[in-house]
């Protein structure tokens, strides 16, 4: 059991710190709050699902299913969430702080109201179940176990990828652009267009979670993709200290392991069940409140290095 | 090649309904191009607004600004910035999460600055040239002992030469400096003094807005004073000391001062 | 032609609600400086406190409603006092960031105590009145009343009362304010009170017009956000006439497009408004 709960934290954790290591080089490097996020993460999914599953049949409502191989799904994932960052990002970077924070909200509620109400796209709230995915087995490999280790090896990749980005002049640029626009703007730097370019940088790892995410659950629907995960990956950023890759993969896994430990106790009656739910609810909320107010990480930080 | 580099033309600016710059008739000079131009004027006759409004933080509500014969009212900063033109600010602008090197360092075009440059590691070369470059005006500055330091740890005058620093790295053809002298010590103030004196033998153009018009009116070879966001009075350095209007308005109080 | 006009009048409704519930988070936002996402959940804590007062303890409405309104203001102002207080000077992102927390505390207490499940009040059938082949019921007419008393009796405070007047003051520039011997305190006290008894009393009319489950909160802060948006986070009078504006918009587009896409309405003005306008409606443009 301690087992099933170390390798479930290890692969949600894993992928929903492509998350919160995106957001983390969106706000605390380029200094973006992005209240959106969950709509990368299904532009993602959803584009998974609709380049992998086969052609509609029945009682499907969907209009397209181009039965690809899986990697030309997760190709498509990544594309489509860039696409989705192009153009939320295009109109909406001029605009600063809280402003930008609404206004992706915003596009992702639109998304998320769109992928519910026209069927066509994907069953409508439906969702759409048994999404293709490769089968670990046929490599001998336990269908848990390989997919965790995809979520870690995306995970790292990730990291690798934007700890190589920001470790060079372009690393400098987007440090000087958060830092002062005006000051970076004298000296010639196009500071618009380094915004809209780690904005869409950070987008794409999102949809390769997004196709992740669909291949572990086998499913894509509206309800999977709320403003929950947004304030979820959020509050992990929080609590892993919003300023380091690290610091934000240990409060996604800390978060994660929090949220399956609550869920691994056996509850009597549904109703139990439902308030053990509630009161993650609570404390998870608590606890970012905490952080939050006392910023515990920025001060051991700080310690660290006097 | 006119003589003239850079033109206002009924410069006239407004925050809400109180005019900032532009008095009358709206602002009118020319600046000529290698002249040393100091602007002075007392506090909130709008010299840093004019400063701002020709290098494009701010846009003129009225008028038109043209450096070099292009009309700089639909350019960005960063667009008039390319055009060639520095500026620093009257509050010292640094990078804070950047090291004294690196502040320095963003000021340069840099051909290995975009993500896929990052990506393929591809800029290790281009970076040790213009690292040399960097060190060189910070050399010049009198801060290359804190290159590696941390810019939290610099003073307000420190701050100033390490804005100049940025832009003399960026050979700008006009440079506009506000208020340089403010909070550096002597030590600095002559090195500063020395800059401004080879630049304009390069034939930059610079435009200088100072209090410290000991400093100012050795340097200058035209002054334009302002007054309440018009022009008070234009003219050669020794003209501009002696002229009634001005001496009443502002050099007057402040030379007593 | 009488279904349109029959929508626009159904609109306005909506719109006063709207007004309702956005007025308290505007009046947030400019004194407090901060966007307050768990805003909603006030509307939530005080619709189900009725709730409570009104279904299980069997009290009248009104008592009901008031009591509900009074804990609602006060639980605002222990919220603003314990968690806000302290990080303001952390700035408006960190003090945005927290409220998802409160929101999620809010909330999740709401989950625990009263559970899932469509709850109703206690009180008579909704009577409808007819003009012009036009149709509004009383609870109806009630919300666009009350939210022309609100928003009349709170003009009237921050133009004429003295503690309105340093409320006006400290939303405009708060150093000057404390400098010029304004009661910082007791001007915040009176923010809390008075933007968090605005959510009680819009959630107590979302109990009279509406059923009531526990992610209603979710739901509202949705469209709260786009009307603020819309208002430019400005003034009263931008709140009232981006509520209209939102409200109208959603309830005639059910008019051509299917009723699902309703909620996406106001985000799609939203959005369309802050490309064209980025300050909002209301705003003052900035330098840029």
């Amino acid at each position: 059991m301690i087992y099933s709960l170390i390798l479930t934290t290890l692969m949600f954790g894993a992928m929903f710190s492509v998350l919160t290591v995106s957001l983390n080089l969106q706000y605390a490097r380029g200094g973006m709050i992005n209240f959106g996020t969950v709509a990368y993460f299904a532009a993602g999914a959803y584009a998974y699902a609709i380049v992998t599953q086969e052609p509609p049949s029945g009682l499907d409502q969907y209009a397209l299913g181009l039965n690809a191989p899986w990697w030309i799904g997760f190709i498509a994932a990544g594309i489509a969430a860039m696409v989705f960052a192009v153009i939320t990002g295009w109109p909406t970077l001029r605009l600063r702080g809280e402003y930008l924070a609404l206004t992706t909200f915003a596009f992702a509620e639109v998304f998320h109201s769109i992928l519910l109400n026209e069927r066509r796209i994907g069953n409508g709230s439906v969702g759409m179940a048994n999404v293709e995915r490769p089968d670990p087995a046929v490599l001998g490999l336990d269908d848990t176990l390989a997919y965790t280790a995809a979520a870690c090896v995306l995970m790292l990749l990730t990291a690798w990828v934007f700890h190589r980005l920001l470790a060079s002049p372009y690393g400098r640029l987007v440090d000087a652009t958060h830092n002062d626009e005006i000051a970076a703007e004298s000296v010639g730097k196009n500071t618009a267009r380094v915004r809209l370019q780690i904005f869409v940088i950070s987008a794409i790892p999102i949809g390769f979670a997004g196709a992740l995410y669909a291949m572990i659950t086998t499913l894509v629907a509206p309800a999977l993709f709320t403003a929950e995960v947004t304030f979820f990956v959020w509050i992990a950023l929080a609590l892993g200290g919003e300023r380091t890759i690290l610091g934000a993969i240990l409060g996604t896994m800390a978060l994660v392991f929090f949220q399956e430990a609550v869920r691994m106790i056996p509850f009597e009656t549904v109703r139990s069940a439902q308030i053990a739910a509630s009161v993650e609810e609570v404390i998870t909320g608590i606890l970012f409140i905490i952080v939050l107010r006392w910023q515990p990480w920025d001060r051991l930080a700080r310690k660290a290095t006097t | 090649m006119s003589d003239t580099i850079l033109q206002l033309k009924g410069v006239i600016k407004e925050f809400r309904k109180f005019r900032a710059v532009g008095g009358a008739e709206g602002l009118t000079f020319d600046v000529r191009r290698g002249g040393f131009l100091g602007l002075i004027g007392p506090n909130g006759a709008g010299k840093s607004t004019t400063f701002n409004l020709i290098s494009g933080v701010l846009e003129p509500t009225m008028g038109t600004v043209t450096f070099d014969g292009t009309d700089l009212s639909s350019l960005s900063i960063a667009e008039i910035a390319g055009l060639g033109l520095g500026r620093t600010f009257q509050t010292p602008r640094a990078f804070d999460s950047l090291s004294v090197l690196d502040n320095v360092m963003v000021g340069l075009a840099h051909d290995e600055e975009g993500p896929l440059a990052a990506l393929l590691g591809r800029w290790k070369g281009t970076e040790r040239a213009l690292t040399g470059k960097a060190e060189a005006a910070l050399e010049r500055v009198g801060l290359i002992a804190r290159r590696h330091d941390s810019v939290s740890n610099l003073s307000g005058g420190e701050l100033r030469m390490l804005e100049v620093a940025r832009q003399l790295v960026r050979e700008p053809r006009i440079l506009l400096l506000d208020e340089p002298t403010a909070g550096v010590d002597p030590t600095l103030q002559g090195k500063l003094s020395q800059i401004l004196s080879d630049l304009h033998a390069q034939g930059t153009t610079l435009i200088v807005v100072e209090h410290n018009l000991g400093f100012l009116m050795s340097l200058a070879d035209s002054v334009v004073v302002l007054q309440n966001g018009g022009l008070l009075a234009q003219g050669a350095p020794d003209d501009i000391r002696r002229d009634p209007a001005v001496i009443a308005a502002y050099l007057g109080a402040d030379h007593e001062a | 032609m009488t279904l349109f006009a029959q929508f626009v009048l159904t609109g306005i409704v909506t719109g006063c609600f709207l007004i309702l519930a956005t007025i308290g988070f505007s009046f947030t936002r400019r004194v407090e400086g901060f966007l307050n996402i768990a805003h909603a959940e006030l509307l939530g804590v005080s619709a189900f406190t009725t709730w409570a007062l009104n279904k299980l303890l069997g009290w009248n409405i009104f008592p009901s409603a008031f009591v509900a309104i009074v804990f609602t203001a006060f639980v605002g102002l222990a919220i603003g006092r314990i968690v806000y207080d302290p990080i303001r000077r952390f700035g408006p992102s960190v003090m945005l960031i927290t409220s998802v927390g409160v929101a999620y505390a809010i909330g999740g207490t709401m989950d625990a105590l009263i559970g899932t499940g469509i709850r109703t009040l206690d009180i008579p059938l909704a009577s409808s009145i007819r003009f012009w082949g036009l149709r509004i019921t009383n609870y109806q007419l009630l919300v666009v009343v009350l939210a022309v008393v609100a928003c009349a009796s709170l003009a009237l405070f921050l133009n004429k009362s003295k503690t309105g007047l340093a409320i006006r003051a400290m939303s405009a520039n708060p150093e000057l304010a404390a400098s010029r011997g304004i009661d910082v305190q007791k001007t915040s006290r009176a923010t809390w009170l008075i933007s968090s008894g605005m959510a009680g009393l819009a959630g107590v009319m979302l109990g009279v017009i509406a059923t009531l489950s526990t992610d209603i909160a979710f739901h509202q802060i949705l469209q709260i956000l786009a009307v603020a948006i819309l208002a430019g986070l400005g003034s009263l009078y931008a709140v009232i006439l981006s509520g209209l504006i939102v409200g109208v918009a959603m309830d005639v587009s059910v008019f051509w497009i299917p009723a699902g896409y309703r909620p996406l309405i106001a985000f799609a003005v939203v959005i369309l408004v802050l490309l064209i306008r980025p300050q909002g409606l209301a705003g003052s443009a900035q330098s840029k």
